[in-house]
């Protein structure tokens, strides 16, 4: 029982890992309809970020910890504006697929100059947190877990408050839907859009730092896998939907701890992958999304 | 005689002269040649399936892996079980315990491919490159808990059979199978699919059977090149056919030019060049990838080698 | 007498709480020529998509010949006899116009894909075979001079009869036209009706058109059927339909009782 409890909460924080990326890709694909491949390593950026933020905050405290992630974060959201702005913007009328190339370009472009810049070996990463070992009622672990899962709710919390709460949130929502008739009503599809990068990135930052807090050494590809992962989780969760893809995270999570406790450790990174191909296969639309006949 | 057949055999005696002489070559020069040979075994059938029938697979360096270790397994454990010893060097036995082995690896990727176009068939663009891709991880990762083929360190001292006459006969042959397949009235149904399945289904071509045929058809060639590949490195692991190796690929084929087979030719040619050429700075070559990626797409989504906007005319028959 | 060539039975299509086609019965005898009409959105395009097999039914049946045609795929149902035009041009944008044509000739092509392969006497005659009989076709609809472009670059008039020409080159014995007139201009309609009059005699062809311009269904069709909201409101002669107060009803609401045909 205890190994039960001790496995949900590593399964949660690494849900919520994938979570914060998660929403990243499903903002993304809600307002343009396509894999934000370079996503994945905007949140190895945001390690980075951190990595060189934190000798400049005070180490090893809250408040330290806090400006690490929200430095992370700008930085991200930066980068993700970026991007739009010149990889993807110029491409908004050409075939989904030019856009998809293209996103993989980006992808492979920051990993290579990542490897340039910082090296392709694995750095170890600082405790930005306090770090202390907690144990409750038989249950081990680490304040880096319960920070990953505060930080993580309360991004939640606030992102759930910008997108359902605030005009831009409406914008955000309105394109998604229809992209034409937001247009129509007089938004400025390019502005949303862009608020859209910016959010998604900023979450992938922080996505990044918390990562490199609980598996302490980071390298210019670390965003590979989990970045699949979560755009896996975001299908699962049903693409597009923001609540689905923060559930579709936390259920990754849990089955890829559960598996990693099991014999079949060895197979865990074919486990998100055949999830993900038996989910498109069988139920497309997620575990939270609508299915859509296409209109002839 | 027929002048794609005719093509066909001048590349054939071609790649006999080649070998022919390879004693007086440079070395050097051999194993680029046969460097670009896979290369563009691995492009133009990546090509009927992305290219001409619209299906962007981001997993055929999985197919690859498929083929080569099915490939090994059969110069490597099966040949030697039959024969009782390796056979000897140059002779009829070791050529045809290779053909073999490059059937089986070809086929074994095939049943893969078919395996993977089946269940992909509801999917399309994006979606189908990420189980595509999904697919290519979970090869690796059973190879890698595969111990009888090595697991994760793969599989060391596979017979060099790999020779300039193999590798152009194969990529003349895969030049030669996808360019009839696509230029023929049965052909134009690739395109038709690609362009709307809807419509091809209304002119009553069968979208499925299609997609499922230029999954097939070139997963076997990737098959095929990935034999070749283990026969000539002589030693294969599960990670050397990762996710980077099939962005290679896809980069050589927009390069071309989607659907462009001559296109896609000069571009494996460019691109295994490339790199020998920017040895001296070996450390950006991942950089200029992935610039090129981004230039090609947002200035000449075409492909570099697509000079007409024009297509050819039908085949004269 | 022998089955009628298609007859749909209570055939009904939902998208959610939304009855696209209501218990729709509809009959066509060979070599009919029928219209379909109803405001928009009253479910034509929908009891195509339902006809071809894009759409299969909540309930009831479509049989053609005689012969059910649920469960069957639509390039089965094109291979049973049955080939359509789309309102919203669906050409393949990268192929020439020939090569529509000749993609559509699969169905009667007589070479497999191995003969592809090995380019013998019996491929090269087969695509000449289909090629000459795209070339055919092409010329009988004015499109012999575009042969070689590509059909996104064709322009607008030609892509609507580029539709029509590719659904005859699988011969079929149905053809179901989906407002082939759209956006024509009035010599352009003109043409065209008189090319479809032409085609269902010479290919002993039976049409069903959905047309929005009175002037080219009540021109050429024996038969009219009238949906509104998805169900079936009228049938009969073009002169009964024309004086049908439901009709009249359906197109302009109830206030209007005359003259919405005479103009
Ligand atoms: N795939 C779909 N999903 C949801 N609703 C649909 C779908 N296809 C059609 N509809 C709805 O079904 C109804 C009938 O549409 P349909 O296209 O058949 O009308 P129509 O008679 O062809 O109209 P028009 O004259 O405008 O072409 C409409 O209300 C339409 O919005
Ligand atoms: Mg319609």
């Amino acid at each position: 029982m205890t190994e039960f409890l001790q496995q949900l909460v590593n399964g949660l924080s690494l849900g919520a890992i994938y979570a914060l990326l998660a929403l990243g890709y499903t903002m993304v694909y809600g307002v343009l309809r396509f894999i934000n491949f370079a996503h994945s390593d905007v949140f190895m950026v945001g390690a980075f970020a951190g990595l060189y933020l934190a000798p400049i905050v005070p180490s090893g405290s809250i408040l330290g910890g806090i400006l690490v992630v929200l430095g992370a974060m700008m930085v991200c959201a930066l980068l993700g504006a970026l991007i739009e702005r010149f990889a993807y913007r110029p491409l908004r009328s050409a075939p989904t697929l030019n856009v998809l190339i293209t996103a993989i370009g980006v992808s492979l472009l920051l990993q290579s100059a990542g490897q340039l810049s910082f090296g392709a070996a694995p750095r170890a990463f600082p405790a930005v947190f306090p770090a202390r070992a907690l144990s409750i009622g038989g249950l081990d672990f680490s304040s880096n877990q319960v920070v990953v899962l505060l930080v993580a709710l309360i991004l939640a919390v606030a992102l759930r408050f910008v997108v359902f709460r605030t005009k831009m949130g409406s914008a955000l929502r309105a394109v998604s839907q229809n992209p034409r008739a937001a247009r129509l009503m007089g938004i400025n599809n390019d502005v949303v859009i862009r608020f859209a990068f910016l959010l998604g990135s900023g979450l992938a930052g922080a996505g990044g730092v918390l990562y490199a807090t609980n598996y302490p050494s980071i390298d210019p590809f670390m965003g590979v896998l989990p970045g699949l992962k979560a755009f896996i989780a975001a299908i699962l969760g049903g693409i597009g939907s923001i609540p689905g893809a923060a559930l579709g995270g936390l259920l990754l999570g849990l089955v890829e701890t559960f598996v990693s406790g099991s014999e079949y450790s060895t197979y865990k990174d074919a486990i998100a992958f055949a999830l993900l191909i038996l989910f498109l296969i069988f139920r497309p639309a997620g575990i939270l999304g609508k299915t859509r006949v296409e209109k002839v | 005689m027929p002048k794609p057949l005719l093509s066909l055999l001048l590349a054939l005696c071609g790649a006999w002269l080649v070998s022919a002489f390879s004693a007086h070559l440079d070395p050097y020069y051999l194993d680029v040649l046969i460097g670009v040979g896979i290369n563009i075994v691995l492009a133009v059938s990546l090509n009927l399936i992305a290219g001409h029938t619209g299906q962007f697979s981001l997993g055929h360096a999985g197919f690859m892996a498929i083929g080569a270790y099915a490939a090994t397994a059969v110069s490597l454990f099966l040949g030697p079980l039959l024969i009782g010893d390796f056979p000897t060097p140059g002779g009829l036995a070791e050529s045809t315990l290779f053909f073999a082995a490059l059937v089986a690896g070809g086929a074994a990727a095939a049943v893969a491919g078919l395996f993977v176009g089946i269940p992909s068939l509801r999917l399309r663009g994006d979606y189908l490159a990420l189980v595509t891709l999904g697919f290519g991880e979970i090869i690796r990762v059973l190879l890698q808990n595969f111990e009888l083929l090595g697991g994760a360190l793969g599989l060391n001292g596979i017979p060099p059979y790999t020779t300039p006459f193999w590798v152009i006969a194969a990529a003349a042959l895969t030049v030669f199978v996808v360019g009839c397949l696509v230029n023929s009235t049965y052909g134009l149904g690739f395109r038709a699919v690609r362009d709307d399945e809807i419509a091809a289904a209304a002119a009553g071509l069968n979208p499925s059977r299609y997609k499922v045929v230029a999954f097939t058809v070139g997963t076997f060639f990737a098959g095929i090149a990935g034999a070749l590949f283990g026969h000539f490195k002589l030693t294969i692991t599960p990670a050397g056919f990762d996710f980077t190796r099939s962005i290679e690929i896809v980069v050589i084929v927009i390069l071309g030019g989607l659907g462009n087979t001559l296109g896609v030719i000069l571009a494996a040619v460019l691109l295994t060049l490339l790199p020998e050429f920017l040895r001296p700075v070996a450390e950006y070559r991942l950089v200029l990838y992935a610039a090129l990626l981004i230039a090609i797409m947002l200035l000449r989504p075409q492909g570099l080698f697509n000079f007409s906007v024009r297509r050819p005319a039908a085949p004269r028959v | 007498m022998s089955a009628p060539l298609l007859q749909l039975t209570q055939a009904t299509v939902r998208f959610g709480g939304l009855t696209a086609v209501d218990a729709l019965d509809l009959t066509l005898q060979e070599g009919e020529l029928v219209g379909l009409i109803g405001p928009n959105g009253a479910g034509k395009t929908t009891a195509f998509n339902l006809i071809t097999g894009l759409y299969s039914p909540a309930s009831g049946s479509v049989a053609f010949s005689g012969r059910p045609l649920a469960g069957l795929a639509p390039h089965r149902i094109v291979a049973a006899g049955i080939a359509r035009t789309f309102q919203n041009i669906r050409l393949f944008g990268s192929l020439s116009v020939l090569d529509h044509v000749r993609a559509a000739g699969n169905l009667h092509r007589t070479a497999s894909p191995l003969h592809a392969l090995l380019r013998l006497r019996t491929f090269r005659e087969s695509e000449a075979a289909v090629t000459a009989r795209a070339d055919e076709l092409l010329a009988l609809f004015n499109l012999s001079c575009f042969r070689n472009t590509p059909a996104r670059s064709l322009p607008y008039g030609e892509q609507r009869r580029l539709e029509i020409v590719r659904a005859l080159a699988t011969r079929p014995r149905l053809l179901l036209l989906d407002e082939p007139a759209a956006g024509l201009n009035p010599q352009e309609k003109i043409e065209l009706v008189a090319l479809i009059q032409r085609v269902h005699r010479e290919f002993n062809l039976t049409i069903l058109l959905v047309e929005h311009s009175m002037r080219v269904v009540m021109g050429v069709c024996q038969r009219i059927a009238v949906l509104d909201h998805g169900k079936k409101i009228a049938e009969g002669s073009p002169e009964a339909i024309r004086q049908n107060p439901a009709v009249i009803e359906a197109y302009l609401g109830p206030d209007h009782a005359t003259g919405l045909f005479h103009h």
